[in-house]
């Protein structure tokens, strides 16, 4: 039985004969309560009246004289009340206690409650377990299938796949990114692991830090992931081959060993560029400039940070996984991915056997093999000329 | 063991602040951090009441279940303190607060907030008792003093209880007995779970 | 994981960083801005003080757990800690409050569970009073205004230029030219010194705040029944069955009085609250009417008027002791009746009966009042009408019953007893001759000498400017005023300008001075004001403004009256801060000066305070039991206060009476019997150990027992008709059971009761009566061997005909709203020479109806308090604990209203007023006022029609919060008793800005 939480106290009191069992239990989040056996109420018979339940609260005071039920119930929905102190300075006094709400995984209760199962029945386990499955199946896939290699030698003739440029935008980011995802897993997962081996203050201390850090990181990450979005966008966009290629799952499917040919970057890659560096990009970086209070004109209260922060926290962990993946295939999932990304240059092989239609574009002089000019002796020796 | 709870008697409070600065007074509390406020309901027509609340030391507190660096502890008393040392001013026990208790020095952008501050129930915090650190981070610790808190003892018409829970029921049903009407206790549903002697509600999470 | 207590003394390094955590540099940021030098509040925290004291004075408190945690803690201290008892300097309700000093610092504030007034219970005021120990925004030294900026200048060379100045005018123009504003916030002692100072000074020209206060009701009150005071307590409120609250927001103003109302409440007390807004106090009210400003007479007689019609009256108790009711009873008959009521006021006649009932069947009933009623044009008669209903219903001289009138300041009734008032010397002596030989006597200066210091011996009798007016003493023609100069130095020591109307004026007023002196902790309001640059035609080109650095009342003891006429002697806390001197040793060192200083402090010892002579005020305050006779302030010895204040413990909540026999360990003196305070009065000398009076005028008890009756003090008779009580109504045990007059040595012959006197009483009380015998032996006689009362035995009267309404009359307010109610209600005629100065009603009020202004300025214009700060709120604005909590100035208007303006909550408006003066404020849309009405707080100053006031305060001390001063805007409008301003009822328009 649903009643009511203000009700509940009218009822209470309307009815001395009622036994305090009569207190309905946690069907709703917040209930005021009656406490006490009363004396009856001025008027027994006031609860009968016409209209009694629409009553405010001043009226209900006249015929029930300290029967507030009205108001509290109007409190318990988040009325705000009066308070002295300046909304500029404190937006949110006058709010004896947040609305209830539910949050997707909650119950209907207070927001900061339901704010709380969020996270530490969702966010926290789930999330933290999607990570840890994601890196576990990371490392079954290492171990089981090794790294992604290269069935031909070096042919020693090398193509610029990364301009200098491009590289120094990716690394910020990737940079960004690592550091956002370390300090942020200590906040979020940190007492788990860390606060046993190192105790409450240093703790404290190191997650002080790392908070901080993320802080200041989190809008680095957001410059430089705008950049990276523009720098690979043209080679991002769909094209023919990439369905193909997705069909065959990058060449897992089919014929073994056999890569399915790719532009440039190969439809995994675009999935990672649209729905990671976009998508969740842009939600996280979204998010996490409200919780870094960086939004001019925005009422910072409980129930936006509450929002962003469910919203970041979700963001987040997918994009972790999804770049936990890229990171693998970029280091040791792939040979020669990073040292593309690190130096810039492939190998004509690497890049015939991973991204054949570029590396044909190359060959056709479509594309130039080598894009930047070149420091004094910073270029390998062999590049096909243009 | 006492259990230290708070019972603000809306019939009484005249929304006066004397709680308040007694708070600010005895903890050199600064400007912008408010412990304690004051809130009028209905304000300006029949049925107005006012409520002063504070951090009300929950039973099933959520600033401690979702503190991400587990630097909240509750005293033999249930007083929910929290140890600034560790604290990193992420905001989260704000966040899961229901009254709004949690409050911090600082308001910048990159979410630069200080370190978390709130109501001690006057019992000071994780330092030694009655020392100059534990004064200054804080404030007194009048339950080491064998005092109650200072803005209860403090208000003006002893509509702020503090205290044992037990003892400052009994002190409010007498009053409620001889008014002979008004018998809620606002915030203990929230604060201590429908059940009473602050018996934890629900689930944890 | 749960953190427990970390064990043991922390390792110092750790300990040290941490200290500099955000939080703890937050703490200190409020500081770095404040002061370049050294600061209290950081010496106070990094001195290692504060800390421990708590633990070692933590026997103190009498609520304590059964089991103190962690008792065993080191003390690591090393200070001397002392509790100094004193009393919040705020309000009138006076909360005891013990301050730990460790090291002459104050440290702490702890709560007086033991006070019967407060039972440890403070506002927000008084639980930040402590901030006073830090006095960051204090003015530190004195200063001077040189082109536009105050600078900073030694004591020595402000006290000279200041009494060279003096003199000068003195030469020039005599000593009326000089207007001396005294202080209801200072100590009793201090009062009554200034009084003296201005009397040797040969002046009248003095007043504080009290007239624009509780002026009418002192008139008023002290005119129908003998004394102007509220006649019972707060504590007594617990006794009542019905309390009528008209004119009283006492749940901001008198917070700690409802302790005792509630409570009252919950024990069956019904409460009503009769305002124009809807106040925090009318929150916690049974019933609450709103009536129209300025209406409370048609709104009381409306009242009384059902009370005659149901034989509600108390017929024995009016036709023994009151005079005139039966013509009250006529006139209220034929005027008020319910649709009459109803026009004037608003209220329904349903409502009006409702209360009248209330009142009549819930006896004994008691009224509140407090500014509602006096600030008025009709202020006196307002009062007066409250008492007639009370002595209708025979409720005075009854506990739970009474006249229930909260005064204001923490000292305005002790300094109206004994201050600086321009029409009376202390004890209300009338300024006639023989009270000057009075004083002479006591003060043991020659007569005559004295009356050479006036201008001339009529001036020593004529009523002096008063405080709301002396802006006209200096603007107004000089052949329209009653006294030779017009005003030409003024001395605000410790008064606020803010709080007097028509602030547009009052700028043009301080523009002309030659001489402007402030002495105060926070002066810069009038600092500011005076700084500000005006029209330039106005400014004196000789005008010097100098400002003192006064001592707050916790740099130096003496006694304090609070608004039930307790004493409370408030002890030293600390030593007075940076460079300032407490009021008595300014007083000292300036009439040392001017050339009067023996003769101020011929009967005092003087004490070393920082290396300079200043008067011990135990030693004014026993001048002081010396010569009131009048209205019993010769029984509270500082001996008998000082024991009071450490046996608090020992006085009953109810009835304020000490709960059987304590002795004070250091004087053995034995409180049995006494209320607590000794509240006046406190007939004959100390030794005759009257035990004060709790409840005025009650003849259930023997006079020895607080115990009385009306006073004669108009006379035995009036046009034939009997004034003195009827037989059988004189209190308990008195020797003479019919009415009888006021005592002296005649009817102390005639009664063959002489002879009981001793022969050194005899020697003094010769050709004396009772308020004039130094002996008090008359009065020991008259109560102690024969149980009657030394001022007599007589009716109340519901009619004064000394007064220009003898009975109340309703008139409408000079700028009203309400043309149609000015024909029928219109105000008095001018008055040529009132207080020294002509004063207007009916040709203001007949011109605001000729040029329709209310058509232009159609909303009532109300102000009053906030809980948070204080007066003109320098000093408590200047309080970051209270700052914090009322950042703004504000108006409070209706939703309608605001609505049909365009104003949203939040938004700023422009507040204009006919004087042609605009506020901008803030708008705080609310149903707290009706939508005829709009109210604003009275506390702020620093703003200036829009314009930031900040540069033209002395660096250092602007308060922290600034805003418009309501008074800026408010009109001209006078009592026709006390010349009390208008500022409850005014017009002014609201635009979005
Ligand atoms: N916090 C605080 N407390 C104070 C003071 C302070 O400055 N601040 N000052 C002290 C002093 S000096 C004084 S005198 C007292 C004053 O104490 P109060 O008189 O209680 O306070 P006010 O707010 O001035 O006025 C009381 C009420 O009168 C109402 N009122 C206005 N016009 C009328 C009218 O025509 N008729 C009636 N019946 N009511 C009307 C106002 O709406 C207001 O609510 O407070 C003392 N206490
Ligand atoms: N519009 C409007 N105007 C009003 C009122 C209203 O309701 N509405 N109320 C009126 C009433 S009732 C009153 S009482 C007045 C109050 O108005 P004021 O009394 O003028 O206001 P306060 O600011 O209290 O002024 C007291 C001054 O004394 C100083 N002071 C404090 N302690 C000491 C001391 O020990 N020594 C010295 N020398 N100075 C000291 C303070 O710093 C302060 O400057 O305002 C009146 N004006
Ligand atoms: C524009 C970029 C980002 C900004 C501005 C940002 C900001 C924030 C902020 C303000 C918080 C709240 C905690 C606090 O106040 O310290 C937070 C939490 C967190 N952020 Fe970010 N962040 C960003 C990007 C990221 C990225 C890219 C990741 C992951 C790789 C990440 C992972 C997390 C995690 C795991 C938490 C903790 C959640 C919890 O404890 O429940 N953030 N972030
Ligand atoms: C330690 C972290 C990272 C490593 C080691 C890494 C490594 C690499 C490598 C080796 C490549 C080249 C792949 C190729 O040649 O096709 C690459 C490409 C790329 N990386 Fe990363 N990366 C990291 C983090 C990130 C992050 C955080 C982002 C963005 C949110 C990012 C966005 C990209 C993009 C946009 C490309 C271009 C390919 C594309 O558009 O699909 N990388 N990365
Ligand atoms: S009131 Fe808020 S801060 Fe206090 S214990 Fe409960 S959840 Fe925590
Ligand atoms: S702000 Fe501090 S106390 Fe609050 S949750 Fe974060 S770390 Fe814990
Ligand atoms: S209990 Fe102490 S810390 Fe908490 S609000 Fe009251 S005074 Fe402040
Ligand atoms: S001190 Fe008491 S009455 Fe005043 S606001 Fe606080 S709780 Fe309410
Ligand atoms: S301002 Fe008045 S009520 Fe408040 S603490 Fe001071 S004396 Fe008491
Ligand atoms: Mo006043």
């Amino acid at each position: 039985q649903a009643t009511q939480p203000g009700q509940s106290q009218g009822s209470g009191q309307a009815a001395a004969a009622q036994p305090a069992a009569s207190q309905p239990t946690a069907a709703v989040g917040i209930q005021g309560q009656n406490i006490f056996q009363v004396k009856p109420e001025t008027r027994p018979d006031a609860s009968s009246e016409p209209g009694y339940a629409e009553q405010t609260n001043g009226q209900r005071n006249r015929v029930q004289p300290g029967n507030n039920a009205p108001m509290w119930r109007q409190v318990q929905n988040g009325m705000e009340g009066y308070s002295s102190l300046p909304k500029s300075e404190a937006p949110e006094a006058g709010v004896l206690i947040q609305a209830p709400v539910q949050y997707p995984g909650s119950r209907f209760t207070t927001a900061g409650e339901a704010w709380r199962q969020v996270r530490n029945r969702w966010l926290i386990p789930y999330g933290g377990s999607l990570i840890l499955i994601t890196l576990g199946a990371l490392a079954i896939f290492y171990f089981a299938k090794g790294p992604v290699g290269q069935h031909d030698p070096d042919t020693g003739r090398k193509i610029e796949r990364f301009t200098p440029f491009e590289r120094a935008a990716h690394w910020a980011n990737a940079i960004a990114f690592v550091a956002l995802m370390i300090t942020g897993i200590v906040m979020a997962f940190g007492k788990f692991f860390l606060l046993p081996i190192l105790g409450g203050t240093l703790f404290g201390w190191l997650t002080w830090l790392l908070k901080t850090l993320h802080n200041f990181a989190g809008p680095l990450f957001a410059v430089s992931l705008v950049i990276v979005f523009f720098t690979f966008l043209r080679d991002n966009w769909p094209q023919k081959g990439d369905l193909h290629w997705l069909a065959r799952a990058g060449g897992m499917l089919g014929k073994p060993g056999q890569e399915p040919p790719s532009h440039r970057f190969n439809a995994g890659e675009k999935i990672v560029f649209w729905g990671g560096v976009l998508f969740l990009g842009a939600i996280v970086v979204a998010s996490g400039l409200v919780l870094d209070k960086l939004i001019p004109n925005l009422a910072y209260t409980r129930a936006t940070m509450q929002v962003a922060h469910m919203v970041h926290a979700v963001a987040t962990v997918l994009m972790m996984c999804l770049f936990l993946g890229h990171i693998y295939l970029g280091t040791i999932g792939m040979r020669g991915a990073y040292s593309a990304m690190r130096n810039g240059y492939v190998d004509e092989e690497w890049a015939r056997e991973h991204h054949a239609y570029w590396y044909e574009d190359i060959r056709a002089g479509r594309i130039p093999a080598q894009r930047s000019t070149p420091r004094e002796g910073g270029a390998p020796d062999q590049v096909r000329p243009a | 063991m006492a259990r230290m709870k708070f019972i603000c008697d809306s019939e009484r409070c005249i929304e006066c602040n004397g709680c308040v600065t007694a708070c600010k007074n005895e903890h050199e509390i600064p400007w912008g951090v408010n412990r304690r406020r004051v809130v009028t309901l209905n304000d300006g027509v029949p049925g107005e009441k006012s409520i002063s609340v504070a951090c009300m030391h929950c039973s099933d507190a959520p600033c401690m279940a979702v503190c991400p660096v587990s630097c909240f502890y509750r005293t033999e008393d249930g007083v929910v303190l929290h140890d600034k040392d560790a604290c990193i001013g992420c905001g989260y026990c704000s966040y899961a607060c229901p009254f709004g208790a949690p409050q911090f020095p600082a308001a910048g952008n990159f979410g630069v907030r200080g370190k978390m501050d709130k109501c001690t129930f006057c019992a000071g915090g994780p330092e030694e008792h009655g020392s100059q650190a534990e004064f200054e981070k804080y404030g007194r610790n009048r339950l080491a003093e064998g005092k109650l808190p200072a803005c209860a003892e403090m208000c003006s018409t002893k509509a702020l209880l503090a205290g044992d829970g037990d003892v400052v029921a009994d002190i409010f049903r007498n009053r409620v007995v001889k008014r002979g009407k008004g018998a809620e206790v606002w915030g203990w549903g929230t604060a201590y779970g429908s059940k009473q002697a602050g018996q934890p509600n629900g689930q944890k999470s | 994981m749960l953190l427990t207590k970390k064990s043991g003394a922390a390792p110092a390094g750790r300990r040290e960083d941490a200290a500099r955590s955000p939080f703890i540099h937050s703490l200190q940021r409020g500081l770095s801005r404040a002061l370049p030098t050294m600061d209290r509040r950081a010496f106070l925290r990094r001195s290692g003080l504060g800390v421990g004291v708590g633990i070692a004075a933590g026997s103190l408190t009498l609520v304590k757990r059964a089991k103190a945690a962690g008792g065993d803690s080191a003390i690591t201290g090393a200070g001397k800690i002392e509790v100094k008892r004193t009393v919040c300097s705020h309000c009138s309700v006076g909360c005891a409050i013990d301050a730990v000093v460790e090291n002459g610092v104050w440290v702490r504030q702890e709560p007086v569970f033991d006070s019967p007034i407060n039972l440890g219970a403070h506002c927000a005021k008084g639980a930040s009073i402590r901030e006073h120990g830090h006095g960051e925004y204090r003015l530190r030294y004195p200063m001077k205004l040189v082109d536009g900026k105050y600078q900073r200048i030694s004591w020595d060379q402000a006290l000279n230029e200041i009494s060279a100045k003096v003199l000068e005018l003195r030469k020039a123009s005599g000593p009326e030219a000089v207007y001396w504003i005294g202080s209801s916030k200072h100590s009793n002692e201090q009062s009554y010194l200034m009084r003296k100072f201005v009397s040797l000074w040969g002046s009248n020209n003095c007043d504080h705040q009290a007239r624009i206060c509780h002026s009418t009701t002192v008139a008023g009150v002290a005119n129908t029944w003998g004394y102007g005071a509220m006649t019972n307590s707060y504590n007594d409120m617990q006794n009542s069955k019905c309390a009528l609250y008209i004119g009283s927001n006492a749940a901001e103003a008198h917070p700690v009085s409802l302790l005792h109302m509630l409570h009252s409440k919950e024990n069956g007390c019904r409460m009503i609250v009769v305002d124009p807004r809807f106040t925090r106090t009318a929150a916690k009210a049974d019933d609450y009417v709103r009536i129209r400003s300025g209406s409370d007479i048609p709104f009381l007689f409306g009242v009384l008027y059902h009370v005659f019609k149901n034989g509600w009256d108390d017929k024995k108790y009016v036709n023994d002791r009151v005079y005139g009711m039966d013509k009250v009873r006529e006139d209220v008959m034929a005027k008020w009746t319910p649709d009459k009521v109803e026009e004037a006021c608003g209220v329904p006649e349903a409502t009006v009966y409702k209360v009248a009932e209330a009142m009549a069947r819930n006896r004994p009933s008691t009224i509140v009042w407090c500014m509602g009623q006096t600030q008025h044009t009709t202020g006196n008669a307002i009062v007066r009408a409250s008492c007639i209903l009370q002595l209708a219903l025979g409720n005075i001289g009854v506990s739970g019953g009474g006249a229930n009138i909260f005064r204001g300041h923490d000292n305005v009734q002790g300094a109206t007893d004994v201050g600086p008032n321009p029409d009376s010397l202390p004890g209300y002596y009338g300024i006639v001759e023989g009270s000057w030989r009075h004083y002479a006597k006591v003060w043991g200066v020659d007569y005559d000498w004295l009356k050479g210091r006036f201008a001339s011996p009529t001036m020593m009798t004529k009523p002096g400017i008063t405080v709301s007016r002396w802006i006209d003493g200096v603007l107004e023609k000089n052949e329209l005023i009653d006294q030779d100069p017009n005003l030409r130095a003024v001395f605000y020591w410790g008064h606020a300008p803010n709080s007097q109307t028509r602030g547009v004026e009052m700028k043009r007023a301080m523009d002309k001075l030659d001489l402007l002196v402030v002495v105060d902790p926070y002066p810069s309001a009038t600092a500011a004001m005076a700084a500000m640059p005006g029209d330039p035609k106005d400014l004196n080109p000789n005008r010097a403004v100098y400002l003192l650095p006064a001592s707050t009342q916790f740099e130096t003891s003496g006694s304090v009256t609070a608004s039930n006429r307790s004493l409370q002697w408030r002890e030293k806390v600390i030593e007075p801060l940076w460079e300032s001197r407490t009021d008595h040793m300014i007083m000292y060192q300036l009439a040392d000066k001017l050339g009067f200083g023996k003769e101020l402090v011929k009967n005092y010892q003087l004490q070393k305070v920082k290396g300079m002579d200043e008067p011990v005020p135990e030693d004014i305050l026993r001048e002081i039991n010396k010569s009131n006779w009048s209205i019993g302030y010769t029984g509270q010895s500082p001996e008998r206060l000082k024991a009071h204040m450490k046996l608090m413990a020992s006085f009953d909540v109810k009835t304020l009476r000490a709960k059987g026999s304590v002795k004070d360990p250091a004087t053995g003196y034995d409180i049995e019997g006494d209320y607590f305070g000794l509240p006046w009065p406190c007939f004959g000398t100390p030794e005759l150990k009257h035990p004060g009076t709790h409840v005025l005028y009650n003849p259930s008890l023997h006079v020895m027992d607080g115990g009385g009756n009306f006073r004669a003090n108009f006379g035995v008779e009036k046009d034939g008709v009997n004034l003195l009580a009827e037989d059988g109504s004189a209190s308990k045990g008195a020797d003479i059971q019919t009415g009888y007059p006021e005592f002296d040595h005649v009817l102390l012959k005639k009664l063959g009761w002489w002879d009981e006197l001793t022969d050194a009483e005899k020697a003094l009380a010769e050709g004396k009566n009772w308020k004039t015998d130094l002996s008090g032996g008359i009065i020991r006689v008259v109560m102690k061997n024969h149980g009657c009362h030394p001022f007599g035995n007589a009716k109340a009267r519901a009619v004064v005909w000394n007064f220009p309404d003898p009975i109340p009359q309703h008139r409408e307010p000079l700028y009203s709203t309400r043309p149609d109610l000015v024909a029928k209600y219109p105000s008095h005629d001018d008055k040529k020479a009132f207080w020294r100065l002509p004063t207007l009603f009916k040709t203001v009020q007949q011109k605001n109806l000729e040029d329709k202004v209310a058509q232009k300025f159609p909303l009532i214009l109300t102000s009053g308090r906030l809980v948070e700060y204080e007066g003109g709120g320098e000093e408590t604005r200047s309080n970051p604990w209270l700052a914090e909590l009322q950042q703004e100035a504000f108006v409070e208007i209706n939703p309608k209203t605001a609505a049909e303006r365009q104003i949203r909550n939040g938004d700023r408006v422009w507040l204009k007023s006919p004087t042609g003066a605009r506020l901008n404020v803030q708008a705080l849309v609310t149903e707290r006022v009706g939508p005829d009405t709009v109210w604003m707080p009275f506390h702020f100053s620093g703003r200036w029609q829009g314009a930031d006031l900040l540069a033209y305060y002395p660096n250092g001390a602007a308060p922290i919060v600034r805003g418009e001063a309501v008074n800026t805007a408010t009109t001209y409008g006078y009592d026709s008793v006390t010349m009390m301003q208008e500022t409850k009822t005014t017009i002014c328009q609201v635009e979005r800005a």
